[in-house]
């Protein structure tokens, strides 16, 4: 274990916020305060795939790399509707997916909203109607924030995050 | 000899079954009033999924099967439906009553089921594990997917080859330049083309690149699910870097649209100075991660498959080369010229898997040096000519097969089985001397993709 934390001191801290930098630093007071005055110090989400290629779900890992760090924001991956604020949906609301999106939509507790992901649950990704795909999600759940792209990359969503908080 | 695929295909007025071995493709036409068929799963177990999923798709009856339970369609699928029929053109179906599905269970004193999905505690896909139980044992595991199904076959159908590509490279995104090569290696059997040299060097990079990254998230995300959080960071930094690079080279962090026929000018010096700091890393991550005594306690004998159930049930890819089956697609001449060793380990626990993994990137590490080049070549493409044409490739998961058949210039038929759709069959096999609380870590330790399974 020495031989990694002789590394670890070495490497120092990797966080890094690159283009969000100047925007961070003005927000981070602006979103802890959204954060704290709406969801007593931590926005907690829940991600749902209802279809994706899973790309968006691999974005969202890359959230909590030590680059992005996404939890020093106050913000936090739950595993449990139940404990969630947020639902986080991705994909295209596969016919075999939708009943169970609709049941755990249900188990979070209100105060709730929905934020999607990727262009897949906006019908916008390069995908077909087809019987098996459900997709626009806005049919069956009321969308409060759409983060764009396929897949959007970690600083775009982190970047969607801060422009749900401003609009709830 | 191995068994690969099953699938069907409707002509005019039959039905074509196409059975597709290592050695061999075996063809059986069968007659439009009542189709029915005989199982191979007597010989094959993996080939009660394909077998299932024709019955699904296209009313096939499985004659002689121990298992006739509806595969894709689930509880609220409308019956008497087969979606792949030429004459079936809705967009739209209505759910109908609520049918159950019958699991896999183990009855008997003090045995409990525990239903696991299809939505999971982690960020990951959704699919559902049925585990019968003796208090912490698992007495047996039934693998259930196809939620995610987006009836990819049929949204491809009459569709031209280029309209195709952006949602083949979208099917399941952590082998998308696998599914890409395949594509691409069809187009070209159907132009009657072959692939320049310095391009086939190209797409060979991008593969392993993306290779890397896959298994530097798993060397993370392993390790992490027996407890020690400090390996992933250590992985995810690295994959990260390495999808930074994917990202440098293609202008996308997954490398949609990234295999094609150009060849770019690529910015050699950069990627050799990044495959220097991950050699370094690696070397270190290895000689730090074997020294962990606690972690090896869990890796050890933990989800073993053995040789024998390996070939029984064909497997491939990481989970097959862990329990020593000789089975990669890379052991082709090109390859070989270009430094490839085919990572072998005879344990078959999380363990091998986990070291197959370090194997493999120190092994891409020094393909990628013998691929970078410098070279501009472009390809230019002749008429496609109809057919049926077969693809290979080598994913991050294991062997990736894809079949298109080309009709008027159109498709007409597309199938791709994702190594997942094989190595899935063979999951509950590895759970016979283990708890509950080891299943995350096994299931990581294969790391296998619903996107691609479900299709």
């Amino acid at each position: 274990m020495i031989k990694f934390w002789n590394k670890r001191l070495k490497l120092g801290l990797l966080t890094e916020n690159i283009e969000l930098e100047d925007e961070i630093k003005e927000l981070e007071k602006e979103i802890k305060d959204r954060v704290k005055k709406s969801f007593a110090g931590s926005l907690a989400i829940r991600m749902v795939d209802s279809g994706s290629c899973n790309a968006c779900e691999a974005e969202c890992n890359a959230l909590s790399n030590p680059y992005y760090n996404l939890e020093r924001l106050g913000i936090y991956f739950v595993a449990s509707p139940r404990h969630a604020d947020v639902m986080l949906l991705s994909g295209l609301m596969s016919f075999n997916m939708t009943p169970h999106v609709k049941d755990a939509y249900l188990q979070i507790p209100e105060p709730k909203w929905v934020i999607t992901l990727g262009d897949c649950p906006a019908m916008q990704a390069p995908f077909d109607k087809t019987y098996a795909i459900n997709a626009p999600a806005n049919n069956y759940l009321k969308i409060t924030h759409h983060i764009s792209g396929c897949p959007p990359t970690p600083l775009e969503i982190m970047r969607g995050f801060l422009e749900f908080l401003r609009k709830i | 000899m191995r068994f690969i695929a099953r699938y069907a295909k409707e002509l005019h007025n039959s039905f074509e079954i196409v059975t597709i071995y290592d050695e061999k493709v075996e063809r059986e036409l069968i007659s439009k009033e009542n189709p029915k068929i005989k199982t191979l799963a007597k010989r094959y177990p993996s080939a009660i999924w394909f077998e299932r999923k024709i019955s699904d798709d296209l009313g096939i009856k499985i004659e002689d099967a121990f298992d006739k339970r509806p595969l894709v369609h689930q509880e609220r699928f409308p019956r008497d439906i087969h979606p792949l029929r030429k004459d079936f053109k809705q967009i739209q179906i209505q759910e109908s009553d609520y049918l159950p599905y019958k699991y896999e269970e183990v009855g008997g004193d003090s045995v409990f089921q525990v239903a696991v999905g299809p939505i999971h505690a982690g960020i990951i896909e959704p699919g559902h594990f049925q585990f019968s139980q003796a208090g912490e044992e698992i007495l047996h595991l039934e693998v259930r997917h196809f939620y995610k199904n987006r009836a990819i076959e049929k949204m491809l159908e009459g569709k031209t080859l280029l309209e195709a590509k952006p949602i083949i490279e979208r099917i399941s995104a952590n082998e998308s330049i696998a599914y890409q090569i395949c594509y691409a290696d069809i187009y070209l059997q159907a132009t009657k083309q072959k692939l320049p040299l310095s391009l086939k060097k190209y797409h060979a990079l991008l593969l392993e690149i993306e290779r890397i990254t896959h298994h530097l998230t798993d060397l993370g995300f392993i390790a992490n699910d027996a407890g020690f959080a400090a390996a992933l960071s250590f992985g995810s930094k690295l994959a990260e870097d390495a999808r930074r690079q994917m990202q440098k080279l293609t202008k996308h962090r997954f490398g949609f649209s990234a295999v094609d026929f150009k060849n770019r000018d690529i910015d050699t010096d950069s990627i050799m100075q990044w495959l220097k700091s991950l050699k370094k890393d690696i070397d270190f991550f290895e000689d730090w991660i074997v020294d962990i005594p606690s972690l090896w306690d869990r890796f050890d004998t933990t989800g073993v498959l053995s040789l024998k159930k390996a070939l029984k049930y064909s497997c491939v890819g990481v989970v097959a080369r862990a329990s020593g089956m000789a089975v990669d697609r890379r052991i082709e001449s090109f390859y070989l010229e270009h430094g490839f060793v085919m990572a072998s380990e005879l344990s078959g626990d999380v363990g091998a898997r986990f070291k197959i993994r370090i194997q493999e990137i120190k092994n891409s590490i020094v393909m990628i040096d013998n691929f970078l080049q410098k070279s501009v070549e472009a390809l230019e493409l002749n008429q496609l000519n109809d057919g049926e044409y077969h693809s290979f490739c080598e994913s991050s998961i294991g062997e990736l097969f894809m079949a298109i058949d080309i009709k008027d210039g159109l498709i007409d038929r597309f199938f791709v089985r994702d190594p997942s759709f094989i190595n899935w069959q063979a999951l509950h096999l590895m759970m016979r001397s283990d708890i509950i609380a080891d299943f995350p870590l096994i299931n990581k330790s294969c790391d296998l993709s619903y996107a691609g399974n479900d299709l």
